[in-house]
């Protein structure tokens, strides 16, 4: 025997040692080896985005101003071209190529009767509007119905003289229909927050000089309007079908003498049948009318009315559909919830977006105030739901206190994994069944997408990243979480939908700007771009910003990753 | 063949000795596998950071010169290349075989070239000689030199970068 036999008959014999221990434990721990290995490459899924696509989600200016950053765009929206201005309407007939319009508002109204104009299997599908009412009872209104009721609407205001008209109502097909009839029959119209306190609804109907005032019994305080508000010439009462048996009309001896006051259903009913039911012509239409919005800083404090363009709600109207990736757009399939109030312009943009991609609308008018998911969303399941950081938050922490399991625990660890690791949704399995009943009041499987917005002073609450990771676990749905301010129709700056990264942040970045804003950030006293850093006070620009530029009064920074974020 | 039998015959004169070892937990292969166990498991499992790209080069500040603070942007000792057409600033630094030292365009580097690239010469003598005195105003050019100068404006708008704007000395801050 040679040397080298010698050292394989060693070899040999160690081999057969070692293996020679296999035992029922050995076989457990490769069982489990396999399992392990099994289990990763079966659930293996690509991430829904590029994962370097978003470590740098914004493009920066090559060349900056003294005292300011570089300007921060949209990676959709490259320097040295124009900013997505509008909804690129094509008329009927013309050229698949050309250029559309911006469009307006009456575009949008149009666009949701006419239905999907895409060819494809749903060309022609419209949208549904239901109104939620109560926890059970949910009405649908047929389209070409809310059509006549802008058509008599607007013709009994125009008629009556109403040229600047203030809506005061909780979220509701009234107040929609109440602004295409503004769009349609050229008025001026103007949204109030509603459940304001008296003064504060005196004060904006003075600031915004209206005219006409359409609104609902009980919240509006008619008498202390009339006694000191002279211009007041009419007022349009939305009575619901409970009351709608007293005589509205009537108005008290001694007071308001010179209002003219009717109700909304008397003048839908008093009109006949067939009135009514073809929009105003296309052609020879009036220059649209500027849509006024107040804006509610923190409690206690004057809003702030704000005059926004046609212009520049019909970009913002556009950047948040072009916002979301192609494949998952808006459509006929989806069901829109207006969760928070439609005086705010990003939830408004987001309707009329619901509206223009042809989905249905919900209305609920006590989503607003509950602040809280499960009741907003009783009685119906939205795919598409656009609510307050508070909702969030308070729907966060009760989910939270329900997984105190150790099973729920790392159900939860091993889900928000998916998300952060892998940058992908996580799907309903087996295992996820369990915790599906630990899930938000929201019905499972349904949702899809939440809208959530900061509003720049208005002391919303932080959402930080892991509390909006831990919301998509428990709903199962995306999270868009935006930067609103007064004079930016729709948003500011918002994450992207595939965005799931979490950071040890108190306060979520804002993501990159939309694709019809620009940011800034210019120097304040204390904060200064440097070469190295980003910051200063936030600056927007754009189609969607009234009077194009607007300095929000806030400081922020250009993160790493070219989002935004709060210094 | 005799190995074999030999190796078999140890084999089988084994087991007796083995026995207290197929109930253990803790014998070598089970810790080997154990720890390969681990292992993958844990490489798995680690969490990783979010993708992150390199930091982008700072943005170029946009500054007001004067000829005299344009000169030294010549492109000699590595310096950027800068020329300036009608009052705007361009970046030329990409272009430097042709604007930097030695290339057919080095005059106009770090001056204002829009004389020169007007009327097609690239002469000294196309130069504003007095750095402290009034911009080239231009205003005895013909119709096809400012077209021409037009078409050179046009083509370092696509190329380079604006990165400030020409005023004559004393004029700085309007």
């Amino acid at each position: 025997m040679g040397a080298l036999d010698n050292v394989l008959l060693t070899v040999d014999q160690a081999i057969s040692d070692l293996f020679g221990q296999w035992n029922v434990y050995t076989t457990a721990i490769v069982g489990l080896f396999v399992g392990l290995v099994a289990y990763q490459i079966s659930t293996r899924r690509d991430p829904d985005t590029h994962p370097l696509l978003l470590a740098r989600q914004a493009q920066a200016s090559p060349v900056r101003h003294e005292g300011e950053s570089a300007v921060y765009r949209s990676q959709a929206a490259p320097h040295g071209m124009p900013l997505n201005a509008g909804l690129n309407v094509k008329d009927p007939g013309a050229s698949k190529w050309s250029r559309g319009r911006d469009g307006d508002l009456r575009d949008i109204w149009r666009q949701a009767i006419a239905g999907v104009q895409d060819d494809g299997p749903s060309k022609g599908a419209t949208g549904r509007i239901l109104t939620v009412l109560g926890t059970e009872h949910v009405t649908e209104h047929a389209l070409a119905d809310i059509t006549r009721q802008i058509n008599l609407i607007g013709q009994h205001v125009a008629n009556q003289g109403g040229n600047r008209v203030a809506i005061y109502l909780p979220n509701s097909v009234e107040l929609l229909v109440t602004l295409f009839a503004c769009a349609f029959y050229n008025m001026t119209a103007i949204i109030l927050p509603f459940d304001q306190p008296d003064d504060a609804v005196l004060s904006m109907l003075r600031r915004s000089a209206a005219d006409t005032v359409v609104t609902a019994p009980g919240s509006f305080p008619f008498d202390a309007v009339v006694k000191n508000y002279p211009s007041l010439r009419q007022l349009v009462w939305v009575v619901d079908e409970g009351s709608s048996h007293m005589d509205w009309n009537e108005v008290p001896q001694g007071t308001g003498g010179s209002v003219n006051v009717s109700t909304w259903q008397d003048i839908v009913t008093d009109y006949p049948v067939d009135a009514g039911h073809d929009l105003p012509a296309q052609e020879g239409q009036k220059d649209p009318r500027d849509v006024t919005i107040f804006w509610q800083a923190a409690p206690g404090t004057t809003e702030e009315m704000v005059r926004f363009t046609a212009g520049n709600l019909v970009s913002a109207v556009a950047a948040q559909i072009f916002a979301i990736p192609t494949a998952q757009r808006m459509g006929p399939s989806d069901l829109f919830l207006p969760a928070d109030s439609l005086a705010n312009t990003h939830t408004l943009a987001l309707t009329l977006a619901a509206l223009y991609s042809n989905a249905s609308v919900a209305f609920n008018s006590v989503a607003v105030g509950a602040n809280d998911l499960a009741v907003a969303t009783r009685g119906i399941a939205p795919t598409i739901l656009v609510t307050t950081p508070a909702a969030l938050l308070k729907t966060h922490q009760e989910t939270a206190n329900h997984l105190s399991s150790v099973i729920a625990r790392n159900l939860h660890w091993l889900q928000t994994r998916d998300l952060t690791q892998n940058g992908v949704m996580p799907v309903a399995s087996l295992l996820t069944r369990y915790y599906d009943r630990l899930r938000p009041g929201i019905k499972p499987g349904k949702l899809r997408l939440i809208f959530t917005a900061e509003r720049v002073g208005a002391a919303s609450p932080p959402l930080s990243s892991a509390v909006l990771s831990d919301l998509r676990v428990y709903t199962g749905a995306r999270i868009i979480y935006a930067l609103t301010a007064a004079k930016v129709a729709g948003a500011a700056a918002q994450t992207g939908f595939y965005d799931y990264r979490v950071f040890d942040d108190n306060h979520s970045h804002f993501g990159a700007p939309l694709t019809n804003t620009e940011i800034l950030l210019r120097d304040t006293p204390e904060h200064k771009t440097t070469d190295s850093l980003s910051k200063g006070e936030i600056t927007v620009r754009g189609p969607s910003v009234a009077g194009n530029e607007a300095a929000l009064g806030v400081v922020g920074v250009i993160r790493d990753d070219n989002t935004l974020a709060y210094l | 063949m005799d190995y074999v039998e030999q190796r078999m015959a140890q084999e089988a004169a084994k087991p007796a000795v083995a026995a207290d070892s197929s109930s253990s937990l803790l014998t070598p292969l089970n810790l080997l596998i154990l720890g390969l166990f681990l292992y993958t498991a844990y490489s798995f499992f680690k969490p990783q950071p979010p993708a992150a790209l390199p930091k982008e080069e700072p943005a170029v500040v946009f500054t007001t010169f004067t000829p005299r603070t344009l000169l030294p942007y010549n492109g000699e000792n590595n310096a950027p290349v800068y020329l300036a057409v009608r009052g705007r600033v361009f970046d030329v630094t990409r272009g430097r075989n042709f604007y930097g030292p030695g290339g057919p365009y080095a005059n106009f580097a770090g001056r204002d070239a829009s004389r020169g690239l007007a009327c097609g010469s690239f002469d000294e003598d196309m130069l504003t000689k007095d750095l402290d005195g009034p911009l080239d105003t231009l205003s005895d050019l013909g119709r096809d030199e400012l077209e021409a100068l037009q078409g050179w404006e046009d083509r370092f708008s696509e190329k380079y970068l604006v990165v400030g704007k020409l005023v004559p000395v004393g004029e700085e801050d309007k």
